[in-house]
């Protein structure tokens, strides 16, 4: 049966999702969100059990293929050396992320233009700086203004502290004479609007139960349906339908938690269930106006799949680092290898994060994101016992260059509890990107020895991290060429006037930071555009 | 299943559990076996039966539980030991008490938390002043979108 119809149908009640409505909300549409997941209260989250570390493993395990929870949909990854990583329900993945909040550079926006590779954004992010800045103040950002390796702004909040660890890793980038700046945060270092701020608990990953992490369901969403956005749970989309007269996308067909399936009718549809869930979902919305999938007239719909290849490299000091105290992520933040240098064998660049240590159970099995357990016998009472407490690593975040072989498609056999094609994703680690890690694990190596560590605990492996698909773009990329993108330079779709996209399928590269906040500039800068341009939004 | 271990497939599991992760009687540590972890891993293969499976297939091929049988377990069916590995760990490592001895908090990190004091401006700006020296740190960029594909 059909329901009445909305001005505003937005899929997925994660971080684009909430910022979309939330910039639309003054525009006194009628919208609707459609989100295949619950709500999860703070009193749910894992870190208030003893044992919370075992959720880390089952029903709050950031990969879906292991939680499988009823609205978790599989996902086929057996031809990908990363496999996504997610969380289905209100609040989406910033449920679980960690928090990191850090912008895109404005060298990320012309990387064809400077050096060559991917294309050119067509915003850039003087474009995005508003909205950035709004977006930090709706969440809760806390960190340091002055940060020399950004134009300027000023976080909302003061910094979260760096601790021991941050300190003794931020003194031995100051001898190398490298940049590091504390880590801005989506998370509260005071309390702020009825949140508390950050107890250190170091469990952002099983969900933040002060709510100072500044997930959707603490910030955007309260408010949101306070305000009258109607929030609609447990309502997995099928397809999104077209009038086949217009060639306009007349709303969707979704199941129920049991199943049944309802039509729900729309003006306009926002798709936001990031990289892989939106491709998946436009692939499957074929019609005879859109065979090959809605909106996907390019042939680019799933194509351009980019991660953040990730690598760690730990050193062992003489004194506790206490990492399991503070954000899980979170420290400081080196941007001394970002930029492009043609001496270093690779285009564009890498991060390296100050990740804080993880707790004895996560550790002992092979560290976040990663299976494979530590030595059994004598040796794992040495690890545990002597070098466990003493550890400070970091990561390598490298930028993922644009590669149309890398994509999302259906798989033919595998489907979701309603019979929905599962995604596929055909993803292999690009040259440059090799490169990268291994220039970037070299430089980490210099930079703990040089802040004191007196041992680096070797490689096990040349592998990326397994679990490192938290940061899925480029799948529906924007640009100003309908034949080599899938949605405009505000998120309209080329092919189908009345459809946007707002979630990170939409970034044209990847840069080399974590993708949240830029993604909720995006949606609200495109939110922004729609009010703009609201009197004639559906024509060319 | 292994709920219905007998008394010496128990202490065979114990002593198994005991060499993958030692005792360290110097800090109080326990080993896994005397810890008792072997009632978690029960507790695992009542709901799993493919760990029940590998469980039984270990305590087949084991015979006394030292440190050289344990190494034949792990060599002759590799896939089994991982999972009991994976387990062993698990079990061993959610228990509050052992989470203490290597510095953790035995409590549940919410709503407690631990407290970190927040660095001083005086430090924070001593430490940022060699990065805020050296300035500019981003590359400038054209504006525009002509290259926009």
């Amino acid at each position: 049966m059909p329901n009445d119809s909305v001005d505003a149908l937005i899929i997925g009640a994660g971080a684009s999702g909430a910022a979309i409505a939330w910039s639309l909300l003054e525009t006194r549409m009628r919208i609707l969100c459609l989100e295949q997941g619950g709500h999860v209260s703070d009193q749910q989250f894992p870190s208030r059990r003893d044992d919370y570390e075992l959720a880390r493993y089952g029903e709050f395990s950031c990969d879906p293929n292991v939680r499988q929870l009823p609205q978790d949909y599989p996902i086929n990854v057996a031809d990908s050396c990363i496999t996504p990583v997610n969380w289905n329900g209100v609040g989406g993945s910033t449920i679980n992320f960690l928090g990191h909040w850090v912008r895109l550079k404005p060298s990320d926006f012309r990387t064809r233009t400077l050096d060559g590779v991917g294309d050119d954004w067509p915003i850039d992010y003087q474009a995005l700086e508003p909205f950035y800045n709004t977006n930090d103040a709706n969440t809760g950002v806390s960190g340091l203004a002055g940060n020399p390796a950004y134009p300027d702004y000023a976080p909302p909040h003061p910094p979260i502290p760096m601790g021991v660890l941050g300190q003794t890793l931020a003194k031995g980038f100051n001898k190398m004479g490298w940049h590091w700046w504390p880590s801005d945060v989506a998370i509260l270092s005071r309390d702020f609007e009825g949140r508390s701020k950050c107890v250190n608990a170091g469990t952002c990953d099983l969900g933040c139960a002060a709510g100072a992490k500044g997930g959707t369901n603490f910030t955007y969403w309260q408010m949101l349906e306070n305000s009258g956005v109607e929030l609609r749970t447990h309502a997995r989309v099928r397809e999104i339908t077209v009038d086949e007269n217009t060639g306009m996308a007349s709303g969707v067909l979704y199941h129920d938690a049991q199943g049944r399936i309802h039509e729900q009718k729309a003006e306009m549809v926002v798709v936001a269930c990031n990289g892989v869930g939106t491709p998946r979902l436009l692939l499957h919305s074929k019609s005879k106006t859109f065979p090959d999938g809605l909106a996907n007239r390019s042939g680019m719909v799933g194509k351009n799949l980019m991660f953040h290849p990730l690598r760690g490299v730990a050193g062992v000091f003489d004194e506790p680092m206490k990492g399991h105290e503070g954000p899980m992520a979170c420290s400081i933040l080196s941007q001394e290898f970002y930029e492009s240098d043609s001496a270093r064998g690779f285009v564009r660049g890498y991060g390296l994060h100050s990740g804080r240590s993880t707790t004895p159970m996560t550790y002992a099995l092979g560290g976040y994101g990663i299976d494979s357990p530590i030595p059994w016998g004598e040796r794992h009472r040495e690890i545990m016992d002597d070098i466990y407490p003493y550890l400070a690593g970091l990561t390598v975040v490298s930028e993922d260059l644009p590669e149309e072989h890398n994509r999302v498609t259906l798989d033919a056999n595998l489907t979701d509890s309603d019979g929905i094609p599962a995604p596929k994703v055909t993803y292999r680690l690009g040259e440059n990107t090799r490169r990268m890690l291994e220039h970037g694990e070299a430089r980490a190596e210099e930079v703990l020895q040089a802040a004191g560590a007196k041992k680096i605990l070797p490689k096990s492996d040349d592998k990326v991290w397994w679990r490192a698909g938290w940061h899925q773009m480029g799948t529906c990329r924007m640009g100003n060429n309908p034949a080599r993108s899938v949605v405009n330079g505000w998120g309209r779709s080329h092919d189908v006037k009345n459809l946007f996209i707002v979630d990170g399928s939409i970034f044209v590269t990847a840069g080399a930071v974590n993708p949240t906040s830029t993604i909720q500039a995006l949606a609200l800068y495109i939110g922004d555009s729609i009010k703009t341009n609201i009197a004639n939004l559906f024509e060319d | 299943m292994a709920s219905e271990l007998s008394p010496q497939e128990r202490k065979l599991l114990d002593g198994i559990l005991d060499v993958l992760i030692p005792r360290n009687p110097a800090r109080g540590i326990p080993g896994a076996g005397e810890l008792g972890v072997t009632d978690f891993l029960i507790e695992c293969a009542a709901k799993d039966e493919s760990f029940n499976v590998a469980i039984r297939m270990i305590l087949e091929r084991a015979s006394d539980g030292t440190i050289e049988d344990v190494r034949r377990i792990e060599t002759g069916d590799s896939d089994a030991f991982a999972r009991l590995l994976e387990q062993s760990y698990k079990g061993y490592y959610s228990r509050a008490d052992i989470r203490a001895k290597f510095g953790v908090g035995a409590h549940p990190p919410h709503p407690e938390g631990y407290e970190v004091a927040p660095e001083s401006p005086e430090l924070m700006e001593s430490l940022t002043a060699p990065v805020r020296v050296r300035g500019h740190a981003y590359r400038d960029t054209p504006a525009g979108d002509k290259n926009a594909e």
